[in-house]
């Protein structure tokens, strides 16, 4: 018994060590090309987009489910974007409240016959409307059917060649649009999907639908998650990407290329995952397709977004995305290992597997060694002192540095104390808050066995005053 | 498994970032006292710099500047507001003298900096404020980029925008340049020079690539005296070609001979098919409202869109569509009159 605790005490040490200096490897790639652009003027970088006529038109989604508290701010705030030619069409997708009357109401919305074209199957659509005061925004009503449903829905009815899907209680930046579409437009279309970086407006001040003063919120779950969004947003998701390997664009807002979408079958209403899925189809139709053509993720945070600061929301935001990861990897696992499909298949497809799927196993088990070793004997307490020393080192080190590479790159964060907050609550992760995760991502695994497709049920305060 | 090892590799971690901690709150405290001594010299000189903008007699802008600690970041500064503000109107010629003045050594000394951002952003500078003394120094690092980069291309908008046309000569040597980054330098050349040049690039021995931009800026900019040239374009054996004329003719809004746009509206691309209702549609020509009724019906949704969204503009369109909505052979196509008899479809312009 001892023995083959020894031996699983071994291989998650292992593992641990190899994930933190993956992290690290990831980093390094990315480093350059963040650093490089730092001091980059992005106003005089994107201001020529913004009177040129060849920018390409984009269609906003909003998919909405109950979002009667956040989903006017959010069109607010899209109406405030910089963008040379949009359209915003938001979906509600059988709300149970009040999210198509505050439309309505709003922005003077009358109901009108629309040919639309049904490129995808979604649920029945009901009505159709469009504001008086801005022709531009549409809303459609239709019977639930789950996000994916809603944003095949929006698609179908969108008009532009590029589709930026939006979720309903996030605020982007002013100029977030054309920073994101930036690299589709110099890459003349060869970047087929790009995402930005997603930051979470807790604690800062916004107004009129905007973010008026980067702050930090109070809640230590919180300021928990703005640690854990510089950990994936900056290590993960900007190495991948560089790699042109990037599986995620975040559900909270990507930007598309319609027909691409379209000829990969729209979103999958069959998983919680539907914007991992989604990007993971699309990579495999451009291998299948030997294309050039790629998916682009940039570093500036474009997107601000509402965490949830209490443990049970958390709980289930996570067991979702666990189980929307797991069935996605599912999903495509044809591909894994497959040299077929290039690094996705030989790279990228096992790093979601081991780092970001299995990670939360391997975690657990060794929490449960650390615990055996000290306390019941169960391996030699030398063995549980590495392993607490590695979880450590996994969870709070490894994070405490994405704060520290985030100033160093970014530096988003206006003050000193911004700093020394974060940096310190990240030092504390490994002692209350990666538990909970590890266990909740566990949870997700077994809960990807009970299928059904729903969306997030957090209750929304609404971000914006 | 060493367990001496483990903390010594976790305090080294630990201790190397406290260190990096150390120098980044350094940091950030000295770049938040820079930053709020710029803005409040930049506050300071904000009235001074508009009455100078005024009339250039008022010697207290320059007295105040020279007196201030960073006068080149808060210059460069007061000059890229104005600029953006005043973008569209005509470039002002004290802007040019005060960069020329106080930041041209400045900006030959970053063009060769290391720093790639750094770099971008002077030719951006360079770019807005018409500092043609740093013309030679542009020329120079064009012919040594073998690379059509960001770089490059930002270098060759720069010296469009200083009415350079060896931008485009430059972009000769680039095949795979794309067509926006020709229309990008046809925008920023003066009106001489650009007709000039427009002239050159339509001529049937300029590369394609620049004959179907320079096609596409033309319509653009709405530059009448050359569309007898874009009209012939319409008889050319090119499908693309074709197609950038039918935009062009769309966006000036005029054709001098209607009826040369007959053959589209029965051809196999549905591209074609669609511009042709456009501009059927935008010039009123009411002797094409039976093909566009036809064309609502089209096996291509845009087709069967455009023709829609043509019939809108006849002043019986309305009636029309009524009565297509009810009466028209193809489901489609009723529809899609259904839907544009009462509502106009909307996108922020």
């Amino acid at each position: 018994m001892q023995e083959t605790a020894l031996i699983v005490s071994y291989i998650v040490i292992a593992y641990m060590l190899f994930s933190s200096l993956s992290y690290l490897g990831l980093f390094a790639l990315a480093f350059r090309k963040v650093k490089r652009e730092t001091k980059l003027d992005k106003r005089e970088s994107t201001e020529d987009f913004l009177r040129n006529q060849s920018t390409y038109p984009v269609s906003i989604l909003v998919p909405a489910y109950n979002e009667e508290v956040g989903v006017v701010s959010t069109v607010r705030s899209l109406l405030a974007l910089e963008y040379p030619e949009k359209e915003i069409i938001v979906i509600d997708d059988g709300s149970k409240d009040d999210t198509s009357l505050r439309m309505i109401e709003e922005f003077k919305m009358t109901k009108i016959p629309f040919a639309v074209r049904m490129h995808i199957e979604t649920a029945e659509i009901e009505s159709i409307y469009q504001s008086s005061i801005f022709p531009y925004i549409r809303l459609i009503k239709k019977a639930n059917g789950g996000k994916a449903d809603a944003l095949n829905a929006g698609i179908n009815l969108s008009s532009f060649p590029y589709f930026c899907a939006i979720d309903g209680d996030s605020i982007l930046e002013n100029d977030g649009l054309l920073k994101t579409m930036k690299p589709i437009i110099e890459s003349d279309g060869q970047i087929i999907v790009t995402g930005g970086s997603v930051r979470i407006a807790n604690g800062s001040t916004i107004s009129r639908s905007k973010v008026e003063v980067i702050g930090l919120p109070r809640s230590p779950v919180v300021l928990m998650q703005i640690v854990e969004y510089f950990r994936a947003f900056l290590i993960g998701r900007l190495a991948l990407s560089h790699l042109n390997i990037l599986l995620i664009v975040s559900g909270a807002f990507g930007v598309f290329n319609k027909e691409r979408v379209i000829q990969a079958g729209g979103y999958n209403k069959n998983t919680v995952g539907e914007d991992m899925e989604l990007v993971v189809r699309l990579h495999r139709l451009l291998r299948e397709e030997k294309s050039k053509q790629r998916i682009e993720y940039i570093p500036d945070p474009v997107c601000w977004t509402e965490a949830p600061d209490s443990l049970g929301v958390l709980k289930s935001q996570r067991i979702r995305w666990q189980r929307g990861l797991f069935e996605t990897l599912w999903t495509h696992r044809k591909m894994m290992l497959n040299p077929k499909y290039g690094s996705i298949g030989l790279f990228s497809m096992p790093y979601f597997l081991f780092v970001e799927l299995l990670g939360a196993v391997f975690e657990f088990i060794g929490y449960f060694i650390i615990f055996g070793g000290f306390f019941f004997a169960l391996v030699d307490p030398q063995v549980a002192g590495v392993m607490f020393l590695v979880t450590v080192f996994y969870g709070s080190l490894i994070s405490a540095l994405a704060v520290l590479l985030e100033e160093l790159t970014l530096h988003k964060y206006p003050n000193v104390s911004h700093l020394v907050k974060l940096y310190f609550w990240a030092l504390t992760e490994a002692f209350w808050y990666r538990p909970l995760m590890v266990l909740w991502r566990v949870q997700g695994i077994f809960a990807a066995f009970r299928k059904k497709a729903h969306w997030g049920d957090m209750k929304r305060k609404g971000i914006s005053t | 498994m060493n367990l001496f090892f483990f903390w010594m590799l976790s305090l080294s971690l630990f201790i190397g970032q406290l260190v990096l901690l150390g120098i980044l709150a350094w940091r950030k405290q000295r770049t938040n006292r820079k930053e709020s001594s710029v803005d409040r010299q930049y506050d300071d000189l904000t009235d001074a710099f508009s009455s100078y903008m005024i009339d250039q007699g008022d010697r207290r802008f320059l007295q105040q500047l020279d007196a201030s600690p960073d006068k080149q970041t808060v210059l460069e500064r007061l000059l890229n507001h104005y600029v953006a503000v005043t973008k569209t109107g005509p470039t002002s010629d004290e802007i040019t003298a005060l960069a020329e003045q106080y930041l041209a050594q400045r900006y030959a000394k970053l063009l060769k900096q290391r720093n790639w951002a750094m770099r971008m952003n002077t030719l951006y500078f360079i770019e807005d404020f018409r500092m043609a003394s740093l013309i030679p120094q542009l020329k120079e690092k064009l012919h040594k980029h073998s690379k059509l980069d960001q770089e490059t291309q930002q270098l060759i908008r720069t010296l469009a925008s200083l009415n350079e046309p060896v931008a485009i000569a430059a972009l000769a040597k680039f095949p795979e340049a794309p067509a926006r980054l020709y229309i990008d330098v046809f925008k920023r050349l003066d009106e001489l020079t650009k007709l000039d040049e427009l002239d050159a690039a339509l001529d049937a021995s300029a590369s394609p690539a620049l004959k179907h931009a320079a096609i596409s800026y033309i319509g653009m900019a709405g530059i009448m005296l050359f569309l007898p040239r874009i009209e012939k374009e319409l008889e050319n054996e090119d499908p693309e070609m074709r197609i950038q004329a039918l935009k062009a003719l769309l966006h000036l809004q005029y054709m001098n001979d209607p009826g040369s746009l007959t053959p589209f509206f029965s051809s196999d691309s549905w591209q074609e098919r669609m511009f042709a209702s456009q501009i059927a549609g935008a010039l009123q020509l009411s002797r094409y409202k039976e093909r566009l009724s036809e064309l609502l019906g089209d096996s291509v949704w845009w087709v069967r869109y455009s023709a829609a969204e043509a019939l809108t503009q006849f002043s019986d369109g309305d009636i029309l569509l009524s009565h297509l909505s009810t009466n028209h052979p193809d489901r489609y196509a009723r529809d899609m009159a259904n839907q544009w008899k009462t509502s106009l479809s909307g996108s922020e312009q």
